[in-house]
Parts: structure tokens; C-alpha cells; sequence
């Protein structure tokens, strides 16, 4: 599967779009920051992001460390911050770990304490105004009705009831009712136009999404929430292919989307990712 | 591998049938994951359901199930043979007619759901007016709960008969009409068994041949938006959004208001030098000649510039919580500018349902209303007619929560000179 010219086009398209959206977010807000989990979706973000300001993003980027990861994601991430010149900032909620919070007790607890109370934690500190996300509308039907700007407030809600209006490309401004802005600039991709991305960008990928004793990871979330699945894909290619013929979507193996009913959407309005 | 992308709003008047068809349209092309649809069988297993919602699909928020009501827009593709679609839904219901327009100011087509039974009520001819208002011309209708009436083909007729005169006088030409029963499956993708009368397409086949996605506006006059500027290790790159034309090195542009002339001299984009870019890109641009540029300034070519107007008359949509009378000063944003306007004269208010002309010289606009509104300019903006480069003939106003009143350019009075003074307007 060689990447055809309307395959580059198409990708154009997209590109272009989300060029866009980063550099509107960097004009309208003073103090914005991207997240990166080194995962696939953020890890072309971050790229985007480069392209976007030709060459040196010039804002941090965040990692949040649950403490719990696989040691491959730390790995690749301090190389690839060093690579890069990445501005990075590390997130992590030490006393919450130190209190023995897990999920083996409780999930939801931990995935609130420490991811969203971590971030918390540092947009408290670093008050900035805006974060780039890598959501996808593809990812979960909660994420499904996001839009390219969307104002958390200051409890760190997310009022999806009551989403402002987004007409045309004009985005939501800063304003004093919301503590800062999720901007997510590859909303409108889809699993696999993110793989091919990183196939025609030759983006560096975790090794972890590719398959080693018969299993892969497709999705990265903490080492003992996520659940491999069985695959021999050891290139993009294997992957794409794989994916065309699969009906399993792509998180099926973060136990935090299955868990209850609603809990994503729980999770979300409280200011998860 | 990555067919033609086509944006398509779903309009009607509530409990039409809208998210039932939106559901069909998901559900018989496969656009579901399994995992998802296991799910709403346990949530209808549970409650005691028998017949399979397929609204139910579109609900991935619990509190939407209270009185079967949509609560936001969501986002789904779903592919043919030719196409692939995402629907935007709309939620039929009076109050939300701001997510109504943010759903719909992104459509390239649009479906309008007509129930049988019910025929032409007030939001399916809300949704039409607004549809047209905001530029999309390409409509196809479906005449929905078929199975409520019969099947009959005197019903089909007659609601086509009326449907036809009232989207004429809107000035829409082409429109065909399928008889269909979203909750059956019956014309949408598969043929109907029960309407043997019918010897047309099914609506998707409808749409996969009535239906194109929306070019590029290459060939218009060149527009682009500056965004921002960067000071780069030794140079001073203009971040514009080309909005239509096609930008090219070496040529002269203008910027405006400032007024600024130069000749291009690079077209960066990411680490690549371009020669040429097209509409929908964010570029770099390094121009000789040209200094202290902002962001909001329109880049075009000398020999067919941006218009700097010094008054406008635009068509009015306020959403929630505002009122707009002759006298107010507001903050219009056209492309990436930010300008104080003044209401000048509020001269209709146009009844959206009805489409009659409710009240000329109105004193005041409220939340929901369509009027026609003469705006005068209190700072420079380049403004375009929506017909001839809507991508400069749209705005929003902006309140103290955002997006107030959305608004569509009919007329500009165009000043002669760059640096003609506002006030004499």
C-alpha cells in the first residue's frame, strides 16, 4: 500500500485545517500549552504544532504521568522531547500516588486523581489559557460532539449542554467565565488518517502499537488499564490493513470507556480528556 | 481509499423524524461499531423496549433520553458507493436554534425530513429559510413515516405539490422528493416493496447523484485573512489564511485597512517554499515593502482589492439572550478582523416562519429574530457580499459570552479611498 496522490491530497486537506486551527489558538490566547500522552494522535499533534511555527513550538508541552505507564512510553518520550526541543513539563499528582491511589480499588478515582487532578493541578500553577488535545470525533461518541474549541470553567467542567456557538471558523474567544480552552486541532481525522499521517511524515511511533509475541497495543493508555489485542502487525501497513478489516473500535481495550455506563461522559464533564 | 467528503445537515420540524432517518442512514451503511449497538440492545432490553429506536444510536448522552429530545450536535460519517457523508444533526426544537446554525453553517447539502402525516409545519419552513439564508443551495427531501399513512401515494403527492411552491419561491430549483419510512428502512437504502407507485431512487442513491461536494473558490478574487505574525530567527513572516483565489510569488498585494503595498517575496509553508498556494491554507509570507502589518488586515491583489467599507446591510440572526436596537455599537467578526460596527437602522424584521415581513422599522430585535439591519463602520473592515465571496460576507457579532447574532452581507458601500474618514458615514 504505497500512499497514492489523492491519499496526499486528501491528507492536505486536513493538514491544512488543523495548521490553521493551531496558529488561530496561538493568536487569541496569551499562554496556551499542548498535551502529549506519546501516543500516536498527540505525537502527530505535537508535530502539527511544529510545522505550525516553523520548526520550534513556542509554548510547553505537557505529559501527564500516572506513575503506572509502560516503561516504553517514558523512553520514548525523553528522547523525543530531546529530538524535538521540546519545552516539556511533566504532570504528576505525587501525593495521590504516595496515598496508594489505584485501580485496582478504584478506577475511576484513580483515572480522576491521577490524570485530571494532576492537570488540575498545574493549570492552577502555570494558569494557562488554552490546551491543544489530540481528540478525535472518531475515538467515542462522547468525543463525537466536541467541538474544535471547547471552554472548560472553572471547576473544570465541561457544560456540554450548553456548547457556545461555533460559526463557520470563527472559534470561541477567551473570556473570563472559562478557565482555559481545549483546542483540538485533528477533531475531523480519523484513526486511520492519523496512521497514515504518520506513515507519510515518517513520525517516530512508540513500539508499542506494533506486535510483539502476537499482541499489539492500540491504544496507550496506563499499563494496567490497557489490554493488548492479538495482532502480528509489524508495520503501519499491517496496521492499516488490519484496521480496514476490523469493526472493533479503536479503544475496546481502555477499560475506563467500558466501565459503567456513561462513565466516559462522567469522566469528561469533570474535565477529563 | 478517501472518497469525496460531503457535509450534510439534517432539517425539519420536530419529531419528523429527523434522528430516526439519521439512525437508518447509520445503521444500514454499516457506520456503527458493533460494540455500540450491542449496547443499545442491552439499554432497550433493560427498559422494555420491543421496537429498536434508532434514535437511540444517537444518544450517547443518558439526560437525551429524557423526552427524546437531541440535546447537541453530533458529528457521524457514514459512506456510499460514491460519497462519504457526515450528518450534522439538528434538533428540531424552538430553543435551539444557535446550535441549529452552528450545525448548518458547515453543511454542504442539507436533507429535509417532512412527515407524512404531519406535512409543511413552522420549524420545517424555519429551517429552509434559514438553510437558503445561509448559502446552502443544494436540497434533498425526504417525505418521511410513509408507513403512518398508508404508503399512499395521494399523500406523497400532495405534500410534494406544496413543498414544490413553497422551496420555488425561496428561489431553490432543484429538489428532488422520496417518499420513505425511516423507521421501516423503507427508500432509504434499500427500494420499497410497499410503494410500487414510486419509481424513483432511494434517498441515498438520491443523494449520491443529486449531491456534490463544495469546490474551491480558486477562481475568485484573491482573499486572505491575517492571522498573525511571527518574529522568526531573521525574518518577519505574515500568517494569512488564503480564504479564495490562488496567492502567488512575486506579485504585488495590498493589505487592508493599513494599506500597505509590497511584492511577495517567499511563500513558506512548514519548512517548504511554495510558489503558489490556494484557498484553505495557512502560509507564511514574507513581503517586501510592507511593515507593521496585524492581524485582521484582508492580503488581496492590487487589481482587484478587498473592499473597505464604510456601511453595510446584512440579514440578522440573534441567538440567546441578546437585543440589538438602532444606536448599538457592536463587535463584528469578519474573517480574522475584530470591529466596532454601529446599528444604524434596523430596517425589517422578517418573520422566519411565515416568511411575511413581520414589522418594518422595528425599534428593537430579540433572541430568535431575522432582520434586515444597516450597519455603519466606527474603524476600517473589509467586508465582501456573501453572494460574491462568503467567506468575507459572513460575521458574527460578539457579546460578552461569545457569539450573539450571526449575520450575512447583502450590500456594501465600498470607500473610494483607503484613508476616507468614517465619520462623514
Amino acid at each position: 500500500m504505497g500512499v497514492k496522490n489523492t491519499d496526499t491530497e486528501y491528507l492536505e486537506e486536513l493538514e491544512k485545517k488543523s495548521i490553521a486551527i493551531i496558529r488561530e489558538a496561538k493568536a487569541q490566547f496569551k499562554n496556551p500549552a499542548a498535551l502529549w500522552s506519546t501516543g500516536k494522535d498527540s505525537t502527530a499533534t505535537i508535530w502539527l504544532c511544529k510545522k505550525a511555527f516553523f520548526g520550534k513550538i513556542p509554548f510547553p508541552v505537557i505529559h501527564i504521568d500516572t506513575g503506572c505507564k509502560f516503561p516504553e512510553i517514558y523512553e520514548f518520550r525523553d528522547r523525543l522531547a530531546k529530538e524535538w526541543s521540546l519545552n516539556l513539563i511533566i504532570a504528576k499528582n505525587e501525593e495521590a500516588i504516595k496515598k496508594g491511589v489505584s485501580p485496582y480499588k478504584d478506577r475511576f478515582e484513580c483515572c480522576t486523581l491521577l490524570k485530571t487532578q494532576a492537570l488540575r493541578n498545574l493549570l492552577e500553577k502555570e494558569k494557562f489559557d488554552a490546551l491543544f488535545l489530540a481528540i478525535r470525533r472518531d475515538e467515542h461518541g462522547i468525543r463525537a460532539k466536541e467541538r474544535y474549541y471547547s471552554p472548560r470553567n472553572e471547576e473544570f467542567k465541561w457544560n456540554y449542554k450548553d456548547q457556545p456557538a461555533e460559526m463557520w471558523d470563527l472559534y470561541v474567544k477567551p473570556s473570563e467565565d472559562f478557565s482555559h480552552m481545549r483546542v483540538h486541532p485533528i477533531l475531523h481525522w480519523t484513526e486511520l488518517n492519523v496512521w497514515q499521517y504518520v506513515k507519510q511524515e515518517k513520525l517516530p511511533i512508540n513500539p508499542l502499537y506494533f506486535a510483539n509475541n502476537g499482541k499489539r497495543y492500540r491504544s496507550l493508555g496506563c499499563q494496567p488499564c490497557t489490554v493488548p489485542i492479538p495482532s502480528n502487525a509489524k508495520t503501519i501497513d499491517e496496521i492499516v490493513k488490519e484496521l480496514k478489516k476490523s469493526k472493533i473500535p479503536e479503544r475496546a481495550g481502555r477499560a475506563q470507556d467500558k466501565e459503567k455506563a456513561y462513565m466516559m461522559q462522567k469522566l469528561r464533564s469533570l474535565g477529563y480528556m | 481509499m478517501n472518497p469525496k467528503k460531503i457535509n450534510l445537515v439534517v432539517i425539519g420540524h420536530k419529531d419528523h423524524g429527523k434522528s430516526t432517518l439519521i439512525g437508518r442512514l447509520l445503521y444500514d451503511s454499516n457506520a456503527i461499531p458493533e460494540q455500540k449497538l450491542r449496547q443499545v440492545e442491552e439499554e432497550l432490553k433493560k427498559s422494555g423496549k420491543k421496537v429498536f429506536e434508532f434514535a437511540f444510536l444517537l444518544d450517547s448522552l443518558e439526560e437525551e433520553r429524557i423526552g427524546g429530545l437531541t440535546i447537541d450536535i453530533m458529528q457521524t460519517p457514514f459512506k456510499t458507493k460514491k460519497h462519504l457523508y457526515t450528518i450534522i444533526d439538528c434538533p428540531g426544537h424552538k430553543e435551539f436554534i444557535k446550535k441549529m446554525l452552528t450545525g448548518a453553517s458547515q453543511a454542504d447539502s442539507a436533507i429535509l425530513v417532512v412527515s407524512a402525516k404531519e406535512g409543511i409545519q413552522d420549524q420545517t419552513k424555519q429551517h429552509i429559510f434559514l438553510a437558503k439564508t445561509l448559502g446552502i443551495s443544494q436540497l434533498t427531501v425526504a417525505i418521511n413515516k410513509m408507513d403512518k399513512v398508508n404508503y399512499d401515494e395521494k399523500k406523497f403527492r400532495e405534500i410534494s405539490k406544496k413543498l414544490e411552491e413553497f422551496l420555488g419561491s425561496l428561489g431553490y430549483e432543484k429538489f428532488p422528493m422520496v417518499p420513505v419510512s425511516a423507521i421501516n428502512g423503507d427508500n432509504v437504502f434499500r427500494k420499497s416493496k410497499k410503494m410500487p407507485w414510486y419509481d424513483g431512487l432511494t434517498l441515498v442513491e438520491t443523494l449520491d447523484n443529486f449531491t456534490s461536494p463544495s469546490l474551491l473558490p480558486v477562481n475568485k478574487p484573491l482573499r486572505g485573512c491575517v492571522q498573525d505574525v511571527y518574529e522568526l530567527e531573521k525574518r518577519s513572516v505574515i500568517i494569512s489564511k488564503i480564504e479564495t483565489g490562488v496567492l502567488e510569488c512575486r506579485k504585488i498585494v495590498v493589505f487592508n485597512p493599513s494599506g500597505e503595498k509590497g511584492s511577495v517575496r517567499k511563500i513558506e509553508m512548514f519548512g517548504q517554499e511554495m510558489r503558489k498556494v490556494g484557498p484553505g491554507h495557512s502560509v507564511g509570507l514574507i513581503v517586501d515593502g510592507v511593515k507593521g502589518i496585524k492581524r485582521g488586515e484582508v492580503v488581496s491583489y492590487l487589481t482587484s482589492p478587498a473592499s473597505l467599507v464604510r456601511s453595510f446591510i446584512a440579514e440578522l440572526i440573534l441567538f440567546s439572550g441578546v437585543e440589538i436596537e438602532n444606536g448599538d455599537v457592536l463587535t463584528i467578526r469578519c474573517g480574522t478582523a475584530e470591529k466596532k460596527c454601529r446599528v444604524h437602522t434596523i430596517s425589517e424584521k422578517i418573520d422566519p416562519v411565515n416568511l411575511t415581513l413581520q414589522e418594518k422599522s422595528p425599534s428593537v430585535l430579540k433572541e430568535g429574530d431575522v432582520g434586515r439591519v444597516k450597519f455603519v463602520a466606527l474603524e476600517p473592515i473589509c467586508m465582501e457580499k456573501y453572494s460574491e465571496i462568503p467567506q468575507l460576507g459572513r460575521f458574527a457579532v460578539e457579546g460578552k459570552k461569545g457569539t450573539v447574532a450571526a449575520g450575512i452581507v447583502l450590500k456594501v458601500d465600498v470607500m473610494k479611498e483607503p484613508k476616507e474618514d468614517n465619520a462623514k458615514a
